[in-house]
């Protein structure tokens, strides 16, 4: 009961004109974002971090209009995926199995109205599982020490890669360049100034949005200039603007069948959206594929990622906002933008900030039902956007990246530290090289050292404090078994791929 | 060879990294002082750079031709771009940096430059008039 008082709440907040308009706003440019290839949910997050400042918006009010960038861009990243082949953000690549076969067979519009349900259906069960949950984890969250909370970062530094198949080295040799990032500057606790090199620009350290945008739009741009030739666009036609409504429902259970594996990807570290769509296809696909339709234009084919993924990004939102751990690189840009703010997102914040949680909860309602409206009979709107020339689109995203990041200093020198990022974020995703632990580690590692330190003064110097409470050995204990799982399957896969290349070269052996 | 070399650079970096950080001293209060956590991190670090150049995968495609002197071509412009802003004035430097971006995507000389113009009066009254980011509009030598 108490949760529908304070989300009733959190309604009053969210439905102040300023709220509301900046929520209609976030949704709209999300969804423009999200469509658009090459912009991705994590870049469009980012480059709009700088105008929340010079808006000078409340931290409530900034928070809502980048949740509803978010979510918008998930219901976006569809929408090309589907109309173009090319998924218009990472997640929106399952979209494109059985979204782009549908659109070719004629039934464009159809499949981008079911695939706007099974986002919203995706969506607002993430929404709900948020309100439910989130309470919960940040009561638990309450009993957490400073040793607790420095087991719970390297949980998430150790765990970030998830068991995603990524190579393991790469992904924690990441995180210690974010940690290494981090530790640039004055110490908090000391004053003693490190690896400053003499340089006065670096004593406040880098600024972790200047190395976000660095890292992820101006990196994006020169991959877009690396493969300019390769992309064919080719648009299907729209057909009929609005299908009926019958139509659009074939999903069935589909749609729970993916919401709930999404809200369950999206909650655990380092998993996210991408790994949300991708087992919810999968799953859908043995449960639904009776007459092998699926990868021909089969809608539940459609249903089951988008719910997933939206579901997923919902979810990623709870160890965010109750832990201050982000779960994906998206989530982890909001946290940015939080601890700029001067919030400290954690347990505390629910009881400290309980109009700010329970104000963005409620406008993710809101943001879905604007979404819903925006993305079935305005969805033409939409497609038009994906056919503006990447002449014009490319300089103005570079543009704004350079005019948000200059308007937070007025000084050049951050935006040459963002075209350095920028050049670093390439060279490490050709390695194969995963970006969100750096960011991650940026961002966290400050806090990390703090709840070090804070342990050891309360322990007088004693490191056996770390090890001690149960609430960390639990932690430490997950970590090795989630550290484990990942080697093992790395290894197996690569002994795998050996032993299939060696039958290759010798096929009589 | 690629992850070798970044194996080899990171190995460097970690150990300048944890070298530099174990001569901070700091002569109060703390227990663990502003050395332990660069140290402690260093070692991971070069672990896991060894292991980079242990067990390396293999190369990714690197960029060559076109492509690269493209990525050259652009981030010599946004460097040149940061460093003109403030004493070329907006307007001017930003019509020259989204004409010459445009060119580098390979559209038309008249096409960048219209989208230059247009691009810069858009962005500086978005982001100036709107938005309060006090920029400077015109050359430093006129005004």
């Amino acid at each position: 009961m108490e949760t529908f008082a304070l989300l009733a709440q959190g309604f009053a907040v969210a439905l102040t004109p300023t709220n509301l308009a900046l929520a209609l706003f976030g949704c709209f440019i999300g969804t423009i974002i999200g469509a658009l290839p090459g912009i991705g949910p994590v870049n469009g997050v980012a480059i709009l971090i700088p105008l929340a400042f010079s808006l000078g918006l409340e931290p409530v009010s900034a928070l809502i209009m980048l949740s509803c960038i978010y979510y918008g861009c998930m219901y976006g990243g569809r929408i090309s995926s589907i109309m173009l082949n090319i998924p218009g953000d990472e997640p929106a690549i399952m979209t494109t199995l059985d979204g782009y076969p549908m659109a070719r067979a004629g039934r464009a519009a159809e499949a981008l109205a079911i695939s706007a349900l099974a986002s919203f259906v995706g969506a607002t069960f993430a929404t709900i599982g948020l309100t439910l949950f989130a309470p919960l984890l940040a009561g638990a969250a309450i009993y957490f020490g400073p040793a607790d909370y420095f087991a719970l970062y390297v949980m998430a530094f150790a765990t970030i890669g998830g068991v995603t198949g990524a190579n393991p080295f790469k992904t924690l040799l990441a995180a210690m360049i974010g940690l290494m990032i981090a530790s640039v500057g004055l110490d908090p606790a000391t004053g003693t100034a490190r690896f400053t090199f003499g340089s006065y620009h670096l004593y406040d350290g880098f600024n972790p949005i200047v190395a976000i945008v660095g890292l992820f739009a101006i990196s994006e741009v020169l991959f877009y200039l690396e493969n300019m030739h390769n992309g064919d666009r080719k648009m299907v036609p729209l057909g009929r603007a609005i299908p009926k409504l019958r139509d659009i429902m074939v999903g069935g259970w589909a749609h729970l069948r993916g919401s709930v594996i999404g809200f369950i990807c999206g909650i655990l570290p380092g998993a996210g959206a991408s790994l949300g769509a991708f087992m919810s296809y999968v799953v859908e696909k043995r449960i639904s594929n009776k007459n092998d339709t699926f990868g021909k234009g089969d809608p539940k084919g459609i249903v089951a990622p988008e719910a997933g993924n939206n579901a997923a990004s919902g979810g990623a939102l709870i160890p965010m906002l109750t832990l201050g751990v982000p779960g994906s690189g998206t989530t982890a840009v909001m946290l940015a933008l939080l601890i700029s703010l001067n919030v400290q997102p954690g347990p505390l914040l629910f009881s400290r900030e309980p109009e700010m949680v329970w104000g963005l909860i409620a406008s993710l309602y809101i943001a879905n039902l604007v979404l819903l409206v925006m993305n079935i009979p305005m969805v033409g709107l939409f497609t038009r956007m994906l056919s503006l020339p990447q002449w014009i689109l490319m300089p103005f995203v570079v543009m704004v990246s350079f005019l948000g990041i200059y308007s937070i200093s007025n000084s050049s020198f951050d935006v040459l530290v963002m075209i350095a990022f920028g050049v670093l974020g390439f060279i490490l995703r050709k390695l194969d090289i995963s970006l969100v632990p750096v960011i991650l580690g940026l961002l966290l590692g400050s806090d990390m050292e703090n709840n070090l330190r804070r342990a050891l003064s309360i322990s007088g110097g004693d490191p056996l404090i770390l090890v001690t409470s149960p609430i960390a050995l639990g932690l430490y204990a997950v970590t090795f078994v989630i550290l484990a799982a990942a080697f093992y399957l790395s290894f197996t896969d690569k002994r795998a791929a050996r032993a299939a290349a060696d039958e290759q070269a010798n096929p009589h052996l | 060879m690629s992850d070798r070399i970044a194996g080899i650079f990171m190995l460097i970096v970690s150990i300048a990294f944890g070298i530099t950080a174990s001569s901070y001293k700091a002569s109060f209060g703390d227990p663990l002082g502003p050395a332990a956590l660069p140290v402690m991190l260093s070692i991971p670090a070069g672990l896991l750079s060894l292991a980079l150049i242990l067990r390396p995968d293999p190369n990714p495609a690197w960029v060559t031709g076109a492509p690269l002197i493209r990525q050259i071509a652009t981030v010599a412009l946004l460097i040149a771009y940061a460093l003109l802003l403030e004493p070329l004035g907006f307007l001017l430097s930003t019509f020259i940096a989204v004409t010459l971006l445009g060119r580098i995507l390979l559209s038309g000389w008249a096409k960048s430059a219209l989208s230059g113009a247009v691009m810069s009066l858009i962005l500086f009254v978005t982001f100036d008039t709107l938005l309060g980011l006090p920029l400077r509009a015109l050359p430093e030598a006129l005004s």
